[in-house]
């Protein structure tokens, strides 16, 4: 796809502004109403999807250049997809999360980057990782782990534990615990080790195609080699990268989330959460594990007309509105745990609210990042929760962040450490 | 045109750089398509309203004033918009600065014994409903759906809607007003301006709520409101809609108080004789005519896409061609849909005993399909909260209204199956959707407690395919004829082509004076010009505000 | 016979141009809001063409003129020239119901027609009129809408105009238009059957002309004919007391019933009020203040069109609990006075003498607008300001009269004074003067700003005074139309 592909999209948004909010049915107070970070924080219209929609359309008309502005309009969105829900309450034939994304690449095809992505893609072109550590360090938090390492072993699993849960220290327990609990439950599982490569999901939000190509099919190619099965993984950036965007370039390997596979270890019986954990929380749903965790579904069709103007495809084509991602198992697993109490916010679902960190906003706006992740604090605040519990290294880390900066005392968990200690 | 530096240094004074953008990116996310509103003259393919010389997002009303102050000084046009739906929202004239009123969106008060709120312009009416539903009030949410400034349907466009028969359509709403006038003078209306509160918007004496905003309001060219109350109306449900459901099928389940009906009739004689009664008799709480909008052929087919998330439009010709489908789209071909609210368990078993009362006397019908669980729940959050409004747009991306046939009940039944059958035979010329001609929506009871009927004929079309575009208007033009010819009068197509001309922007003085002058009373727009002059005396609105200058 | 006089006789003929010595005293407010010069001429046109050339002369000569339409007396002195030379417009002769139209509830009036006359009318084709309370037999209808007169029926008015509806106005430069859907004014059968019928107020377009002449004190211009929403005139109808010793203790009661619009009538009154309404002399006046409760909430239920009788038991039903939620009882009569007999009262205009001034003759009245809750205190204020005049407080009627749904409410207090006492008449004046001040600083809000008012509400809103002050050089510039009034 091109951005000139979107063109006709540029001119049937009907400009309503759908983007900007919640889907309407779900709004219950004026305080979380709002969906989209980006319009939410810079206001101008040019920050939501319809708002990009017009400014992709003047770029391609020659109408306006490639300013500062611009820059800063296209790369101050998270892609995590809430305009695109929004937008198909009503619409069935528009993909505003695509033509974002389509516009990030065309800004960095032009070579209209930001110097804080590009020092992020230069060191992960060296390091294969977008943490700016060396590569050597990738398998330190499985240290005095019992579990094999790919390609030395063979393994039916490979657990991908993605670049933030690899570098940051603060959370190996996560990981650490999910690689135990796996093997304790009886799964072949290995992992990559200092051979683990960033899925590339995280370049690819912010614009950088095809670096991102490139670290796929080395992924794909050596879990090929390794003769995996399966692809668990504890990020949920990795899990949409492996789920969606993989199977693109021919990858058909089982992908699951930690989270998908920890739920049905404890439907099956193979898991049993014993112990109390007396505490409210309140569950994030992570962008790339919720609306955007839905499962690719091959298409090849072209668009044609019936009843002479209503728009639709040929053969029908799928339709990812945010409905069936992964939302249900990690509320299963916490509703599980003994003396958890589970408490909705407001925005929930395919309907959350980003955590900030996503679109390589974290790394260029790190204002503008913590300023969404504390409206998702004071949200989960509301709901008069201890804890604040996400199934994704990097919400857990901005959320983590901005709960220092503000010096609060909301705590903040990934799932399977609390699996962990309900064991 | 570039805004002299000088200007936009002051003007970024007022509202702090942040907030004042004039790159031409930005500027051109603040233009609207013309291809999405051809009820103005046309062709309008690939055509945008003009682009601002400066968007601003001022913060208070202070703010505004200064701004607006400033443009007295040098003489430059200026449009606010709250929610920017639809062209009306946007200049019609080169180098006016566009006024984005989103940072002003606070629900300043809400006053639950007197049933009013008092609110900024970014306020929506999903927002203001959410809140008030939590105190047991509800507001009328206006056609235009939940997604928009309920400040902006009030004050500046038409403000009717769904639940105008029990909750009054926004004119009747409007309580005090805080109005930035296009001098940058302040008037409060009412009770406002004599220091007494938000609550009565006339007086004292003669309503100078008059000036601010009559049958229809100034669309933005004649100065920015920045605050007002609105009344609100009880809400006997639960404090937060309960939502189920997945998206888009979102459907809520209310208490036993709460009932959805699609009614039909035999004949639109029947329809209008059950719509009188119940204006009559006084039960309900929304009544509109909603889905037709989809046509007559589509809508239970489109039902059933829209309560089902695994259906998109790509199964629309497979559940046409069900004849279970089609029987239920033949047996609701003259329907509407009523929901009724008890405010008590006797009220509610009154109000249901009288609407079959009054099917009974006038041959009417529940359509059974449309009581199914998953339809009915999906169908009354979709009227309570009319968060699907932009399925008006659902097929090709665009559509537009034409006829109207504004009045009493019985003048657009009178005219109805004529208007519909007209449509139908241009919907075969292949430019608009076809959809059966009868795509009619309106609300039954355009005013508090009922009256008239509004009868907007919903028309599809895709706004990227310039045969689709040309047809419409084509189409369009035809509608105007038609309504001349038979007394209707000029319908919804052509209801702005005062403000656009062929290039988006305001249409040749010529062309508003013959519109103008042919109208039932010319000396109305006199007036309104003198009043633009005595009010607007530097002229910094655009022709939305319609005046006729023929001394 | 000078040339004025025969100049309004070519325009209205001979016998409709009057020049009466005795027309001062019929011009005079029966109160002290204005103090009133006596007219040059009073004319009766028949016709709108009469009035637009009247208006049209009356702007070439700068002649004042005061439009009136009710007949006598006259409380508020709108209708009192105040400065010399001024003519009368006696529109008491236009008094034409052009149409009722049962299907679309409407009807069409001229300023003559009284309620006296309108009701029966209306009553035959199955409709009623929202009235105000005990209107006085000759008051035009079309006067009491555009003067926004509170009406007992606050659920009927989704605004505060209702139910007025489309007009035919002069304007004071002697151009007409109609406002609203007036245009379709119905003059052919045809128009009405096929529904082409005057049933919006507000408009035609962008400006809100209703607006301008409403509560305009005849500043603006003349009406010559306006559509009226009606009501289905109801088949089964109940009126009810809900009394309580402090009006605090009915006002949460209220709101629940206009929250929930229950019931149909619907105002709070003290017991002198209720007295002066159904005393018949001034004697009973006094003596039923002791038996009426001092408070109590009046309350009409309904049934018309469909199902009526259900309608009105179920509604009986629920504001019966709801009364007992708040401690308090709907009863069907109290001592002294029945439901039933009350609502005879209410459903037709005053009896002779006006029922304000069967107490003593003449009285004082204190309205404005202020929100429910609000009551109380300015009951208190009446009380106390009253005290410090040495003004009997039991002779104080108090009517709250919820409008425009319950968003707020008319809040009267009427003074009976005998006039023919001077001692009673200046303390009367006095007292008016006071509390029309204190409520003033107290929040009060004089929509209807006649007299002394008028000054109060426009120093305090200047911009309100400019916006008018400007509306009236367009509409009105050589400013004929009663001069002297609000801020012209």
């Amino acid at each position: 796809m091109a951005l000139e592909d979107f063109a006709a999209e540029m001119d049937r948004c009907s400009q309503c502004s759908y983007c900007k909010w919640i889907p309407f049915d779900h709004i219950k107070s004026w305080r979380y109403a709002k969906n989209c970070p980006s319009v939410s924080y810079n206001n101008f219209n040019s920050y939501s999807a319809r708002g990009r929609y017009a400014v992709a359309r003047s770029l391609l008309k020659g109408q306006s250049g490639y300013s500062d502005k611009v820059r800063d309009i296209v790369y101050k969105c998270m892609t995590c997809g809430s305009c695109d829900v929004s937008c198909k309450v009503c619409r069935f034939n528009l993909e505003p999360l695509d033509m974002v994304r389509e516009l990030k690449f065309k800004l960095v095809e032009e070579g209209h980057v930001l110097d804080e992505h590009q020092t992020i893609v230069e060191s992960l072109d060296k390091e294969h990782n977008t943490m700016l550590q060396p590569k050597t360090g990738r398998g330190e938090w499985a240290e005095g782990l019992d579990v094999p390492r790919l390609f030395s072993k063979e393994a039916e699993i490979v657990f991908h534990a993605g670049c933030r849960f690899s570098y940051d220290r603060d959370l190996w327990n996560s990981v650490r615990s999910a690689v135990t609990i796996l093997k304790n439950a009886g799964m072949d599982v290995g992992i990559m080790g200092e051979r683990e490569m960033c899925c590339g999901g995280r370049i690819y939000s912010m614009g950088y195609r095809n670096e991102f190509v490139r670290f796929a099919e080395s992924n794909i190619k050596a879990w090929a080699k390794a003769g995996v099965r399966m692809v668990v993984t504890s990020c949920a950036d990795g899990y949409h990268a492996f789920k969606r965007l993989y199977p693109r370039l021919g990858f058909q390997v089982q992908v699951m989330h930690v989270v998908e596979l920890l739920n049905h270890l404890i439907n099956e019986g193979r898991l049993v959460l014993r112990s109390e954990i007396p505490m409210s929380v309140t569950y994030h749903d992570p962008c790339h594990l919720g609306r955007q965790g839905e499962p690719y579904v091959p298409w090849d069709g072209v668009e044609k007309k019936i009843k002479s103007q209503i728009i639709v495809y040929e053969p029908k084509r799928p339709r990812y509105n945010g409905a069936w991602g992964i939302y249900d198992q990690p509320r299963e697993i916490l509703k599980k745990i003994p003396g958890l109490q589970l408490l909705e916010m407001e925005r929930a679902r395919e309907y959350s609210w980003c955590c900030g960190a996503g679109g390589g906003v974290r790394e260029a706006y790190p204002e503008f990042s913590m300023w969404t992740a504390a409206e998702r604090i004071a949200e989960a605040k509301a709901t008069g929760a201890e804890a604040l519990v996400t199934a994704c290294s990097w919400c857990e880390r901005n959320f983590m962040d901005a709960i220092i900066a503000q010096r609060d005392a909301m705590k903040v968990y990934d799932i399977v450490e609390l699996v962990q200690e309900a064991i | 045109m570039t805004m002299p530096k000088n200007i936009y240094k002051a003007l970024e004074g007022i509202v702090g750089p942040e907030n004042i953008s004039d790159d031409p990116a930005v500027l051109d996310s603040y233009r609207y398509s013309l291809a999405h509103t051809a009820i103005h003259l046309g062709p309008f393919f690939d055509t945008f309203t003009p682009r601002g010389s400066a968007v601003l997002l001022p913060g208070s009303t202070e703010e505004v004033q200064a701004i607006v102050k400033l443009c007295n000084k040098y003489r430059i046009k200026f449009k606010a918009s709250s929610t920017f739906w639809s062209a009306q929202g946007y200049p019609s004239e080169d180098n006016t600065i566009q006024l984005d009123m989103r940072r002003m969106d606070q629900i300043l008060e809400i006053d639950e014994k007197n049933m009013f709120a008092v609110i900024e312009p970014g306020v929506i009416g999903a927002t203001l409903q959410a809140e008030a539903m939590k105190v047991g009030l509800n507001t009328h949410i206006p056609g235009a759906g939940c997604s928009c400034s309920t400040l902006a349907g009030a004050t500046s466009y038409f403000g009717s809607g769904p639940s105008n028969l029990y909750g009054g359509w926004h004119y009747d709403n409007l309580l005090g007003v805080e109005w930035v006038m296009p001098t940058g003078e302040i008037l409060r209306t009412g009770s406002l301006g004599a220091g007494c509160g938000w609550f009565c918007g006339e007086g004292p004496g003669p309503s100078m709520k008059g000036v601010a905003r009559g049958f229809i309001g100034s669309k933005g060219a004649m100065g920015v409101y920045t605050k007002c109350a609105i009344k609100l109306f009880a809400w006997p449900g639960p404090t937060t809609l309960p939502v189920e459901g997945i998206v888009p099928a979102y459907k809520t389940s209310l208490p036993d108080n709460f009932k959805a009906y699609t009614v039909a009739f035999p004949s639109w004689k029947s329809w209008a004789d059950a719509v009188y009664t119940i204006w009559d008799t006084g039960v309900g709480y929304i009544a509109h005519r909603q889905y037709s909008m989809f046509g007559r052929d589509l809508k239970f087919a489109m039902i059933k896409i829209l309560t089902d998330p695994t259906k998109t439009l790509g199964d629309l010709e497979e559940i046409l061609d069900d004849p279970e489908v089609q029987k239920i789209t033949e047996e609701s071909k003259r329907d509407f849909q009523i929901v009724l609210a008890g405010m008590t368990k006797r009220d509610i078993e009154w109000q249901d005993k009288a609407l079959d009362e009054i099917l009974s006397r006038t041959g009417g019908w529940k359509v059974e399909a449309m009581n199914e669980p998953e339809i009915n729940k999906w169908m009354l959050l979709y009227l309570i909260r009319l968060g699907h409004k932009n399925l008006n747009l659902v097929f090709g991306g665009s559509y537009d209204g034409c006829f109207g046939l504004l009045g009493s009940a019985d003048f657009g039944t009178s005219h109805v199956e004529e208007a519909a059958e007209f449509k139908k035979r241009w919907e075969k010329r292949g430019a608009v959707v076809e959809a059966g001609g009868d795509c009619m929506m309106g609300p039954i009871g355009g005013q508090g407690g009922g009256g008239t009927c509004l009868w907007e004929n919903f028309t599809c079309f895709d706004p990227y395919d310039r045969d689709s575009i040309e047809g419409t208007l084509e189409f369009f033009d035809a509608c105007t004829e038609l309504g001349l010819e038979r007394g209707w009068g000029v319908g919804m197509e052509k209801w702005n082509s005062q403000a656009r001309g062929p290039d988006g922007r305001i249409a040749p003085k010529e062309e508003r004076d013959r519109i103008h002058l042919s109208a039932p009373q010319p000396d109305i727009f006199r007036y309104q010009h003198k009043i633009r002059k005595a009010f607007n005396p530097n002229d910094l609105g655009d022709a939305y505000y319609e005046t006729l200058d023929d001394s | 016979m000078d040339k004025k006089m025969a100049q309004l006789m070519e325009i209205v003929g001979k016998t409709n141009v009057f020049d009466n010595p005795q027309m001062g005293k019929d011009f005079s407010p029966v109160s002290d809001h204005v103090t009133s010069i006596k007219p040059r001429y009073m004319v009766k046109p028949k016709d709108v063409n009469e009035v637009q050339k009247i208006v049209i002369w009356a702007n070439k000569t700068h002649t004042p003129l005061i439009p009136l339409s009710s007949g006598g007396p006259h409380f508020r002195g709108d209708t009192s020239p105040t400065v010399h030379g001024a003519v009368v417009v006696d529109l008491s002769g236009m008094k034409r119901i052009l149409k009722i139209d049962r299907r679309n509830r409407l009807v069409c009036l001229e300023p003559g027609v009284t309620y006296t006359t309108l009701l029966p009318e209306l009553q035959k084709e199955g409709l009623r009129i929202a009235m105000p309370i005990l209107p006085r037999s000759n008051k035009s209808v079309l006067t009491s809408l555009l003067e926004r007169e509170p009406v007992l029926s606050p659920k009927y008015q989704w605004n505060l105009l209702e139910p007025l509806r489309s007009l035919e106005i002069v304007w004071g430069n002697g151009d007409k238009i109609w406002s609203g859907s007036g245009v379709f004014r119905g003059e052919k059968e045809e128009d009405w059957k096929e529904g082409l019928v005057p049933v919006w107020g507000p408009g035609p377009m962008q400006l809100d002309y209703y607006k301008f002449v409403s509560a305009a004190q005849g500043c603006m211009g003349i009406v010559t004919w306006a559509s009226v929403k009606c009501e289905v005139f109801p088949e089964s109808r109940k009126l009810f007391f809900i009394q309580a010793q402090k009006l605090d203790d009915v006002i949460e009661f209220t709101y629940k019933l206009l929250k929930f619009r229950l019931g149909d009538e619907l105002f709070i009154i003290n017991n002198t009020c209720l007295g002066y309404i159904i005393a018949d002399k001034p004697e009973e006046a006094s003596a039923l203040k002791a038996t009426l409760p001092a408070w109590a909430v009046v309350l009409g239920i309904t049934g018309g069109q469909i199902l009526p009788g259900e309608k009105v038991e179920a509604q009986e039903s629920d504001i019966s609990d709801i009364a007992r939620q708040f401690g308090l009882e709907m009863v069907p009569e109290i001592e002294n006075c029945s439901g039933r007999e009350l609502l005879e009262l209410l459903l037709k205009p005053s009896e002779e003498p006006y029922w304000k001034l069967r107490y003593k003759g003449g009285a004082q009245e204190i309205f404005f607008l202020t929100t429910l809750d609000r009551t109380p205190g300015y009951v208190e204020t009446m009380h106390s300001a009253a005290d410090e005049s040495q003004y009997p407080i039991g002779d104080i009627g108090v009517y709250i009269q919820p409008v425009h749904q319950g968003v707020c409410c008319h809040l009267e207090f009427v003074l009976p004074v005998d006039l023919m006492s001077p001692a009673e008449s200046s303390q009367g004046q006095k007292l008016f003067r006071d509390a029309s001040h204190r409520f003033f600083n107290q929040g009060a809000y004089f929509s209807r700003p006649y007299g002394i008012w008028a000054d109060m509400v426009y120093q305090k809103d200047a911009k309100t005074m400019m916006v008018m002050q400007k509306v009236k050089e367009i509409f009105d510039q050589n400013n004929v139309m009663n001069p002297g009034k609000l801020c012209f």
